[in-house]
């Protein structure tokens, strides 16, 4: 009921975004340069930023470019935290105990600081989407490694399971077991790492975009939004400027009740 | 460390900006300066770098800092002790009000979701943001945000653990025979959670790591993470290498304390 309840809001917000995107006479880019750092007008609903950008649908942008970034990044780490994993469990002890060494190198060293060292490094004169799809990269690229420990640990326990057993004796290739039995019964493990990973994920994007490290102006990001609270004349003017604050913090905890619920049930 | 050192290296070298030197446009060097920075950026091989690099920590030589012209080892070291009192004043409140929160808490019979929605909703504030918060509301400073962070972060694991605690036969045993809430949780819960709780202090501190970056960059605190911005934004790969390296060292120490408590605990 309650997850029934959370998902719903979500839906709400996306697809409140989604039109807010649609309906408005402007893009995320345009400028109206007469209504610079504007409080809430007809105009502008929710007023505009510095450069006279309109807010609702630059908010409404950094929450569908958020998500589904996040989503993507977080499906293309749980599907390489999936193999690793799987390959670790199914490989030679020696291979298994090199692929556990390299996630645990990983996971030596500060997440944040892994991300900022990879973003940092990209080509100057990137483009904003150029920008928005290597940050989502480089979060899905160095968030595997938890993951594939959990993965190689459930892993590892279902090798030896009955039916495991049975369908070796009955002639299986490891190929067909692991995409007949393996992959189903890792299902309820791979989901909760899944939806654990897009909050996290989407924090991390803030963090980063704080940082001047995010998604390039002028695509806007959460991160980016967060910039905008270091304007104290912006500040001034309008208390919409928490707007984007107080969005990402319902969607964070939509999120996290989602993650708690799945846990909780696994 | 030597893992994370290597790992630093091939990051940095083959990453598609390594040859986009800031330097480069930079107006007080003069063009054929420029074009000589570029052209050595070019030179430079994996190999070049990672044998240049051995063989300075062998001397005990970090190198010299692109961005600063300075030693690496004088360039760290004295931000060091900065990064350090933040870390253990941040880790040590986070923990106390962690513990604080969840010792109490955790032994509801009912309403624990609502008295811990306070530490729900910090764990979904980025941590730029709530640097941030405490700027624009003047109070607080780097201490408090890291405290907060942690805090969150340590409140959900602490909760879950001694939840179960609580449900343990013993101690529905201990609460029957009328022992006292502080006598349970001094004499049972705490020892028999010991060992959890070292293991979850070294997360703690890969935590409290990854976010001595961003709130020292917002609170301008002089400290290794600010160096460590510095040198990300400026491709700095003398003081990256350092730094990686000085973080690996950190969690591989904490990780073999808290392992060897574990020993010592069983034996």
């Amino acid at each position: 009921m309650k997850n029934r309840f959370s998902a719903a809001i979500l839906v709400l917000m996306i697809v409140s975004a989604a039109l807010a995107l649609r309906l408005a006479p402007y893009n995320y880019a345009s400028q109206d340069r007469d209504a610079a750092m504007a409080p809430s007008t007809a105009r502008h609903v929710t007023g505009t930023d510095e450069l006279g950008r309109d807010r609702t649908v630059r908010v409404a942008a950094a929450l569908l470019i958020g998500l589904a970034g996040a989503a993507a990044a977080a499906a293309i780490t749980t599907t390489i935290a999936a193999g690793i994993g799987l390959l670790a469990a199914f490989s030679p002890s020696w291979a298994a105990a090199i692929l556990m060494f390299v996630s645990d190198a990983f996971l030596s060293l500060p997440w944040l600081f892994l991300l900022m060292m990879a973003r940092s490094l990209l080509p100057l004169t990137a483009s904003p989407l150029e920008t928005a799809v290597a940050t989502f990269l480089v979060l899905a690229a160095f968030g595997w490694p938890a993951c594939a420990r959990a993965v190689y640990r459930g892993a590892t326990a279902l090798r030896s399971a009955e039916w495991m057993i049975h369908g070796h004796a009955c002639g299986l290739q490891p190929r067909q077991l692991i995409r007949l039995h393996l992959v189903p019964h890792l299902r309820p493990l791979l989901l909760p790492q899944f939806l654990i990973c897009v909050p996290v994920f989407i924090v991390a994007e803030a963090n980063l975009g704080a940082l001047g490290l995010g998604v390039g102006e002028p695509m806007p990001s959460w991160g980016a939004m967060l910039l905008e609270l270091d304007n104290s004349a912006l500040l001034a003017r309008s208390h919409w400027v928490f707007l984007p604050i107080a969005l990402l913090v319902v969607v964070l905890l939509i999120l996290e009740s989602f993650t708690t619920e799945v846990e909780n049930h696994a | 460390m030597v893992f994370a050192a290597a790992g630093t290296i091939l990051l940095v070298r083959f990453a598609p900006g390594f040859f986009s030197d800031a330097r480069e446009m930079d107006t007080k060097y003069a063009p054929g300066a420029r074009s000589e920075m570029q052209a050595d950026n070019y030179r430079q091989s994996t190999w070049l770098i990672a044998s240049q690099e051995a063989k300075g920590w062998l001397d005990g030589d970090f190198g010299q800092s692109r961005q600063f012209g300075v030693p690496v080892s004088e360039l760290v070291g004295a931000r060091i002790r900065v990064s350090a009192l933040l870390l253990a004043q941040g880790i040590l409140g986070g923990w106390l009000l962690a513990i604080c929160g969840a010792l109490p808490i955790s032994g509801l019979r009912s309403g624990r979701l609502l008295w811990g929605l306070p530490f729900t909703v910090l764990l979904a504030v980025p941590t730029a943001a709530m640097a941030t918060a405490c700027i624009l509301a003047e109070t607080g400073g780097p201490v408090l945000v890291l405290s907060l962070l942690i805090a969150a972060r340590e409140f959900k694991f602490l909760s879950g653990l001694l939840e179960r605690a609580w449900r343990s036969p013993h101690l529905l045993y201990g609460r029957a025979q009328g022992l006292s809430w502080h006598a349970l949780v001094r004499m049972h819960i705490l020892p028999n959670a010991a060992q959890q709780l070292c293991a979850l202090t070294t997360l703690s501190i890969v935590t409290a790591l990854g976010a001595l970056v961003p709130i020292e960059v917002i609170f301008t605190v002089p400290g290794v993470g600010q160096l460590a911005w510095s040198a990300v934004m400026n491709r700095d790969l003398p003081v990256l290498i350092a730094i990686s390296l000085l973080m690996a060292c950190v969690v591989g120490v904490a990780g073999m304390i808290s392992k060897d408590i574990f020993t010592l605990e069983a034996a």
